[in-house]
């Protein structure tokens, strides 16, 4: 079995590829940072160091994943905006688009690059969103609103394609570089570690459940 | 007449969908004993065990006709291979693109047998179907019926081209007996393309899916000494696809895996289904099954005893050689 896991050099992308490692999957992982991805602990994964909002990354990492069929897109790689949170009638502008780059405009491209290879072996993609999607959250606008789109993009996927798994999985809150992006100086220790919710992922991966929203804690 | 060739007499098909559901016939064929006996529908709870396990296809059937068009099955490429459908005196696919209701855009590029051709549409196929389509409709059938007319009480992912209508007969109670009398169910999903093909035309690859749950359930009942009875020529074509080493494991994807007594089955003990033309490859299947004797008098007793064929038809319960 294989796996694209984007977004890999820390936090739940960290977790996940380990995981979906020890669950015998053979990994193809990227982060932007080739050297916090090399000290992953993911030695056993195929790295291809980028940003996913570049076309010429996303193509190489179709390449690899096609090389050998892919049976996993975790669409994982995201980004919080502008931080500290910015209310809606601040939001700069290049800020929203750049998060939309990056949460909503990448994971679809490069879905659209492995579906002929996930088709053929009636793989699944797992997009990752958060509670924010839904939730009208003070200073989540940004990531919401981008959030929001990536769902309903994940939902007229899964009434497109017959033959594959569409999941998006809200992880809950986390204790990650991102969630303390969101509450600089607040102590976030009492948030689980990545690791925690691994197993919720595992199951959905491995028993394939029905396309669909999940919030991870359901999963547990 | 053998097994695989017979006349069929147009007195026996059917017009029409049954009202209840389970208002069918249920031939039921013991190769162990060597037997034929005749049953209601309804009786099938008490044909099976409890701690055998019946394997349903939850593929639903698509509204898969637009116009002259059927939709049969998608392609992992995102083309489908679809039937123009004409008359004998008409010109056939003589355009390359086909203006389809809703503004959409057939491209026709490939012609892969007599009658199915490789081809494109301009938007996502099944949500376009849902919108624009109407079930497939054969002329044995003389009127226009609801989808829910095609949907059997299984049915939970739409896209199958043609009703998997070997469960149409069960209800909501037959479902609730099974089950209060310890039969087990549990889904896969096949997908399944339509059946106008040549006489003697295998089917064509077809999405299918075993999750693991299914697998489990098949293997521990084997193992536990009761009988994996398929709803349908598509759970068993499924399930023999991710079932080659005798023991089920997940699978998901295309198969061309066409079951015939030289294939034999492995993890599939019995099988109930429809009753099917003559020389259709699905009646290759059923002798691997029954064997080409006993199947030969099953449809020798079917046509003499008035059982009616095709989707809204009779019904046909194959159970194994082997006792259990």
């Amino acid at each position: 079995m294989k796996a694209l896991v984007t977004g890999a050099s820390r936090g739940l992308g960290q977790a996940l590829a380990a995981g979906l490692a020890r669950e015998g999957y053979n990994l193809i992982v990227d982060a932007r940072d080739a050297r916090a991805l090399a000290g992953a602990g993911l030695d056993m994964a195929s790295m291809i160091p980028g940003d996913v909002t570049d076309p010429a990354h996303r193509a190489a990492l179709a390449a690899a994943a096609t090389k050998e069929g892919l049976d996993l897109l975790v669409n994982n790689a995201g980004t919080l905006g502008a931080h500290p949170l910015p209310s809606l009638a601040d939001y700069p502008a290049d800020d929203l688009r750049a998060t939309f780059e990056v949460n909503v405009i990448a994971p679809i491209a490069l879905t659209q690059l492995l579906l002929p290879t996930l088709r053929k072996r009636g793989g699944a993609v797992l997009n990752i969103t958060s509670d924010a999607a839904v939730e009208p959250y003070a200073g989540w606008g940004g990531y919401g609103a981008a959030k929001a789109a990536l769902e309903q993009a994940s939902n007229v996927l899964a009434a497109e394609e017959l033959t594959i798994r569409v999941w998006w999985v809200d992880p809950g809150d986390l204790r990650t570089d991102m969630h303390q992006q969101a509450f600089p100086g607040e102590d976030i220790s009492d948030r689980p570690l990545p690791a925690a919710i691994v197993p919720a992922f595992i199951r959905l991966i491995t028993e394939r459940l029905p396309s669909g929203r999940y919030r991870a804690a359901d999963l547990l | 007449m053998t097994a695989l060739d017979f006349a069929l007499p147009a007195a026996l098909e059917a017009h029409v969908p049954p009202e209840p559901r389970d208002a069918v016939r249920l031939l039921v064929s013991r190769r162990a004993a060597d037997q034929i006996t005749h049953h209601p529908f309804a009786a099938i709870p008490s044909l099976l065990r409890p701690g055998d396990l019946l394997v349903v296809n939850n593929s639903g059937t698509l509204p898969a006709a637009v116009g002259r068009i059927h939709f049969s099955s998608p392609r992992p490429d995102g083309s489908w291979l679809v039937e123009p459908r004409h008359h004998q005196n008409d010109a056939g696919v003589t355009s390359r693109t086909i203006s389809m209701p809703g503004g959409a855009v057939l491209t026709m590029e490939r012609q892969v047998s007599p009658r199915l051709w490789e081809a494109r549409l301009s938007t996502a196929v099944v949500p376009y179907l849902l919108s624009y389509g109407k079930p497939i409709r054969y002329s044995y059938v003389t009127q226009e019926w609801d989808l829910a007319a095609y949907q059997t009480v299984f049915a939970q992912i739409p896209g199958s081209a043609e009703m998997p209508s070997a469960s149409r007969p069960f209800t909501p109670a037959i479902v609730t007996e099974l089950a209060a009398r310890g039969v087990l169910i549990a889904p896969v999903t096949l997908h399944t393309g339509v059946s106008s093909l040549e006489v003697d035309e295998d089917p064509y690859p077809e999405p299918f899916d075993v999750p693991p749950a299914a697998a489990r359930l098949v293997n521990h009942v084997r193992a536990a000494g009761g009988r994996v009875i398929a709803a349908g020529t598509t759970v068993v074509r499924a399930l023999e696809t991710a079932g080659t080493t005798g023991t089920v494991i997940p699978a998901a994807g295309w198969t061309s895996h066409v079951v015939t007594p030289e294939t034999g089955v492995r993890v599939v003990d019995g099988l109930l289904t429809g009753l099917h033309e003559p020389r259709s490859s699905h009646l290759r299947m059923l002798a691997a099954f029954a064997g080409s004797a006993l199947l030969s008098r099953c449809y020798e007793e079917a046509i003499r005893s008035g059982y009616l064929w095709h989707e809204f038809g009779d019904v046909h319960l194959l159970l194994p050689l082997r006792p259990r």
